[in-house]
Order: structure tokens, then sequence, then C-alpha cells
């Protein structure tokens, strides 16, 4: 264990000592948690109205009435608000024209325009502006019910809300039988986002220790620490083990930098320690193959992004794997974030238990075996290749 | 002294490396083809041959990097093998490239690899503090190594072989690229290793290195070990001897008169101001030969020592120039 030890301490000192290091384990990750969690969060324009027009008592009284629905309401232009819809920032715009407020009060009748995004969830939270608008239009024919009978308007207003206060209606309740939408009813804005930063950055940070692997085979300490007394599968667990050290620091303090700033909820922290735990091992491993493989730093960097890109893309780092066709879903099953990806949604989501993900940490685990296994192997052959 | 390649005999000295027939093919070359040697405990033995000769190769399976095809490696009585681990504890190796981190601080390097020889704490501790001082980078212990010269390198290299004091040292090349000064610190480093009673496998194609280092050398090209002996037994294969040019004025014809008389010397030709004197082994003969030209009445301006070199043993043994 001594020699892993070493070489863990090693590696890790290596690291340390390159600053730009820091900026992309620590740094960017959470940037593009922030960016992508900001605009194509799947929570992002959760019940988000964006209302537009003259100010007065019929709009303060929409705002008042949506608000009491739990939706989010902001004001500005009309070109603000269409702005908002279009960039997905707001789930439905509110147009009011002109001259409503007046007509409204007078009782006559007045035309909102609803402008509805492209966001999953539009639909129903413009049901939910036409709800709050019947609410309104109902108030106003009550009041000119009373006042029509000779009720002066402030008693005509009391009575209103007394009984509004003392009927308890029949409630609406809307259910998005999506099931994709049901997938992700209640998660936060930048939890998927996050756990998929998460398995997107270990990966592409352990895939860069195939580089620093290639550097120490080319000056020639792997040679010389091979011919200590100490097997090759120490020297590449050392290798690995520094890595998995990095991509473990790095996956912490993602968990723990998006739950305090972004307030990601990742459900039990030591289960979610867990399956990064094994998921880095399986990146550390695929690295030490990559670092055996390659004999050039620039070639294996190139490689190790292309194949963190592409194992992301298709293992549910970068579009949910629920977005997936079922034969591609199917595919994504040969990456090692597919599954580390739906342990975090068991975990995130539904609460699940070591028992309920231990498929998951089951093929990682076998995943990072074989993974290392072969690196050994190919670390020996590339001494012999060196000749 | 042997020219083939049959098995080494032991040197009745304690053999602390014995190479057995190792044979190693790379697809349709065979560049190491049935090598043995031995080498005993405070013995220096050189591998030279030009670059590709497979000695680097042979460093490779002795170290254990490797597994040959055929034939054995046997350390301090222990036989290497591609996972064998007890053996390497004999061996300190100096590979050709400058095997350290170069982020890394020469401590830190010497403590990783100290750490992988086994050694621990106190012990580790003052082994490295030792090594960084007999390497003369007790001041820049502490900076990166990438900040170093190639020779504060190399000597680095070198002190990391050392720190586990292995029975056995390998140097493979360890000279090159190195300027005059630090090449000259190393060849006495060596020098020094070979007294204390280590033994020393040094491959290098420099022959003056490997005529001040080596005890013994073995010539090797194209994987084949041509001929192993000590300098002078290598010498002899040749047939060339040992030649000493005087110069000078005053009476050149007494003088080679009394030299012929000296048992030492084979053969004088005279031309005009200079004698020139075949002899067996030029450096222990010089001396006497200044005296008794010197009583001869010869006033001598210049005195020149001319030997078959390694040069010409490889040339002998393989037809082409040591750097071709």
């Amino acid at each position: 264990m001594r020699p892993v030890l070493a070489i863990v301490t090693a590696e890790l000192r290596r690291f340390l000592r390159d600053r730009s290091n820091l900026f992309f384990v620590f740094i960017f990750p959470l940037v593009l948690v922030l960016v992508i969690g900001a605009q194509f969060g799947s929570g992002a324009t959760a019940g988000k109205v964006a209302v537009a027009g003259e100010s007065g008592a019929m709009v303060a009284a929409l705002t008042t009435q949506l608000e009491s629905d739990g939706l989010v309401v902001t004001s500005g232009s009309r070109e603000d608000v269409l702005e908002q819809v279009s960039r997905g920032r707001a789930a439905v715009a509110v147009l009011v024209p002109d001259g409503a407020g007046a007509a409204f009060a007078a009782g006559r009748p007045v035309t909102l325009e609803v402008v509805p995004g492209s966001a999953s969830n539009a639909l129903a939270v413009q049901q939910r502006v036409r709800g709050a608008v019947d609410v309104l239009q109902l108030d106003q024919a009550q009041l000119a019910a009373l006042t029509g009978r000779g009720v002066a308007a402030p008693a005509a207003r009391a009575a209103v809300d007394a009984a509004r206060d003392q009927v308890t209606g029949p409630a609406t309740r809307v259910e998005n039988v999506d099931a994709l939408a049901r997938e992700f009813q209640g998660v936060g804005q930048f939890d998927v986002g996050a756990a998929s930063q998460l398995l997107l950055f270990t990966f592409l940070t352990s895939l860069a220790g195939s580089a620093t692997l290639i550097q120490a085979r080319r000056h020639g300490v792997i040679a010389r620490t091979m011919a200590a007394p100490v097997s090759s599968a120490q020297v590449l667990l050392g290798q690995a083990g520094g890595r998995l050290v990095i991509a473990l620091a790095q996956g912490i303090y993602i968990v723990v930098a998006t739950s305090v700033l972004f307030g990601v909820d990742w459900g039990n922290l030591w289960l979610t320690g867990l399956v990064l735990l094994v998921f880095g091992a399986v990146s550390a491993g695929l690295a030490m193959v990559l670092g055996s493989l390659v004999d050039n730093e620039g070639a294996a960097g190139g490689l190790g992004v292309g194949l963190g890109l592409v194992l992301a893309g298709l293992g549910g780092g970068m579009v949910p794997l629920e977005v997936f066709s079922d034969t591609l879903r199917g595919v994504a099953h040969v990456t090692p974030h597919a599954w580390a990806y739906e342990a975090f949604a068991e975990i995130q989501r539904r609460d699940g238990t070591l028992v309920d993900v231990l498929p998951q940490l089951g093929v990682l685990t076998a995943m990072a075996v074989a993974a290392l296994a072969v690196g050994a192997w190919a670390l020996r052959r590339s001494l012999a290749r060196a000749m | 002294m042997r020219t083939d390649g049959a098995t080494a005999e032991p040197t009745g000295r304690g053999d602390v490396l014995v190479v057995d027939h190792l044979v190693r093919r790379f697809g349709d070359l065979t560049a190491v083809d049935g090598v043995s040697f031995r080498i005993a405990a405070g013995e220096t033995y050189g591998l030279l041959g030009p670059n590709g000769a497979g000695k680097t190769t042979i460093i490779s399976m002795v170290a254990g990097l490797i597994a040959p095809d055929e034939g054995t490696v046997t350390v301090a009585g222990e036989q290497m093998g591609r996972t064998a681990v007890a053996p390497k504890r004999h061996i300190g190796l100096v590979p050709q490239d400058l095997a350290v981190y170069p982020e890394l601080t020469a401590r830190e390097n010497l403590v990783l690899f100290g750490r992988l020889q086994g050694m621990t704490g106190p012990q580790l501790t003052a082994r490295v503090a030792e090594v960084t001082e007999l390497i003369g980078l007790t001041g820049r212990a502490k900076d990166p190594t990438k900040e170093y010269s190639g020779g504060m390198k190399r000597r680095l290299n070198i002190g990391i072989g050392l720190l586990h004091r292995p029975t056995l040292l390998i140097l493979d090349e360890p000279t090159v690229g190195v300027d005059p000064q630090s090449r000259n610190q190393i060849l006495e480093s060596v020098e020094r290793l070979s007294v204390e009673g280590m033994a020393v496998l040094y491959t290098t194609h420099y022959m003056e290195e490997a005529e001040r280092l080596c005890d013994r050398i073995g010539i090797i090209d194209s994987g084949v070990l041509q001929a192993e002996g000590t300098r002078d037994e290598l010498v002899r294969l040749t047939g060339a001897v040992d030649h000493i040019r005087l110069s000078g004025t005053g009476d050149t014809h007494a003088a080679a008169e009394a030299l012929r008389a000296l048992p030492s010397v084979s053969q004088v030709d005279v031309d005009r101001r200079e004698l020139r004197l075949t002899v067996g082994d030029a450096p222990s003969a010089v001396a006497q030969v200044v005296t008794r030209a010197t009583d001869a009445g010869m006033s001598l301006a210049d005195v020149e020592i001319t030997r078959p070199d390694l040069e010409s043993v490889f040339l002998h043994l393989t037809g082409k120039a040591l750097r071709d």
C-alpha cells in the first residue's frame, strides 16, 4: 500500500503545481452549472409570468391573483417581456393594452393578450393565467351586481371578499401527464444540470490524467518506478489513485458549492459520494488505459476531451437521458455516465437508498475493475514498446 | 577473456549479476542475441557499443522491465522475472532518460523513489539529506527540477539510483548531453562507488569512459556480445602494440642503443631527431625510457605515447567504427 500512496502523493503534488488545473477543476464547472441552470434548467421557467402594460388596479389585482396561485410575476415593457418568453426566462407573457384598466373598472370588455413560450410547462402556466383572469372577471361581475342593486362600492367590495372567504369552491389541480414532465416534477432549477456537469467534469478531469501518465512514461519515470520493488498493478493504482483523488475532490467541491450557491438538492450525500467514488474509479481507469496505449500527450489530450464529450453526450451528461428514445437509452448504457446519471436521478429525485442504486454501483464497479486491469496490462506493454 | 557467446565463467569474487544467454526479439528483429556476462561485487563492467547495439534492451531485462524471450538474469542470487519484486531490491537503475518528475523538487523526487524502495521515516529523511549532499544539490533541493541545468538533473538521476544503497548499480549512458565538468563529477562518483564495493553495470558509446571506469568491458554490436575482457585483453585481440615517440636534440643514436637494451622495449626506429619505440605497456615503461634516453645524452623536447584503444578493438571485431 505504501508504494501506491507514495505515487498518489507525487501525482497530487504534480497536479497542484500547475495553477491552470485549479481553474478548470474548481471554477469552470461552477460557471457552467450556473449558465446552463439559468438558461436551460428545467425549472427555470416554472410558473414564471411576465406582465407588460399600464399599471393600475386591474394589473395589481391580476398580479395578486397569480401570486396567490404560486406563480412568479415580473413586469416590464412589451419588448422586455416578449424577450423573456423567447429566451425561456418566463413561461408566459401577458400583454395589457392601454386603457384596459379603465375599461375593466367601467365594466366594459377587456382583451388581454397571452403569449406562451416554448417551455414544456407553458401550456399549464397559460391555463393558470386564464384561471386568474376568470377570478378577476367573476369578482368584477359580482361587484357590478351588488352596486347595481344599490349597494355602495366599498360595502360591495367587502361583501365579495367576505363571500370568497366563506365559500370553498372546487379546487383545480393541473397535472402534467407527460412522462418527461412528471420525471422532473419538483426538481430544482439547477439539480439536473449540476449532476450532469458533475459527471462531465470529473470524467474530463480524470481523462486529463492520461497526459500526465504519458509525460511520466516519456520522462522515463514509469520505467524507473517499475524497476523498483513494486508490481505494475501498484504503479497503475498509484497513478489512477492520484486522478481518483482529484476527481473526488472536484466532485465534492461541486456538490458542496452547488448546494450552497444554487440550492441543489443532492439527496443522500453519502450515497452521492459513493456513486462519485465508483464513477471516478472508472474514469481514472480509462485514463490509465488511454495513457498507456497512446504515446503522444497532444493526441491523448484531444482523444480524452473528445471521448469525454461524446460519452457525456451519449450518457446523459449534457442532455437528460429521459429525453432519449428507448433505443438510444439502451446504447447510452455502454457509458459509465448513463449508469451514474441514473444513480444520481434515483438519489436526487426519488430519495433512493443504497439498495436502489446497487445495480448501477455494481456495473460501475465492474467497469472500473476492467479498466484498471486493461490499464495495467497496457502499461506493462508500453515499456517494451518504448525499446 | 572470451570472444563468443558462451556462458560466462564465474568471476570467482561473488557474482552479483549473472546474465545467461539472454535473447530478446521485437518482431523480426533480434535486438539481443544470446548475451551472457557476470559482474562481481566491486567490479565495474562496461557494455560498449554504438547506439542501437542492444545495450538498453539488455539493461531493461536486467532491471526486470521487460522479459527476455530466452535466457535468465540472476541478481544477488535471486532470479529476475517480469513480476519478480525481490531481486529488484538489489538494483539501482539510472536510466538514460532524466527519469525525474520536473514539477517536483529534488527532495520530493528522492523521497518518492525512496518510498518505492521501502524506505520510511527518519531513515529515509537522513538518506535523502545524505544523497542530496553527495550529488551537490543541497542548496537547490527545494527547487522544482525543471529549473535545474542538464548536469544537475543528471546528478539527481544518479542520486535516485544510489538512494537505497543497491548491490548493483545500473547506469545507462549517464553522461549523454552533459557538460564536461558535470561529466567528470559523474565519472568520479562511479569510481568511488566501485571502490566502496558496489557492482556497476555501465553502458556507454564513449570509449574513453569505458577505458577510464571499467574493470572489464563487453563489446556489443547488433545485439551480440562480440568480446569481453579487460581493456588490455581486448586490445591484444587486435595485435596492435604501444608506441613511445621521443623527439629532441643530442645523440639520438646513442640513446637508441641504450633503449634497445631495455627489456620492455621490443623495437627502436631512428628518424633524425626522433626515436619511435615499440613497447609492451607504454604507461609503465615511459619513465624508464625517458631516464635512459636522457642518460645517453639526448635532450628531450617532446614525449608522446600512442596506444591502441577500444575504438580499434571495435573496428577489429565488427569491421566498423564505434560511432557509425
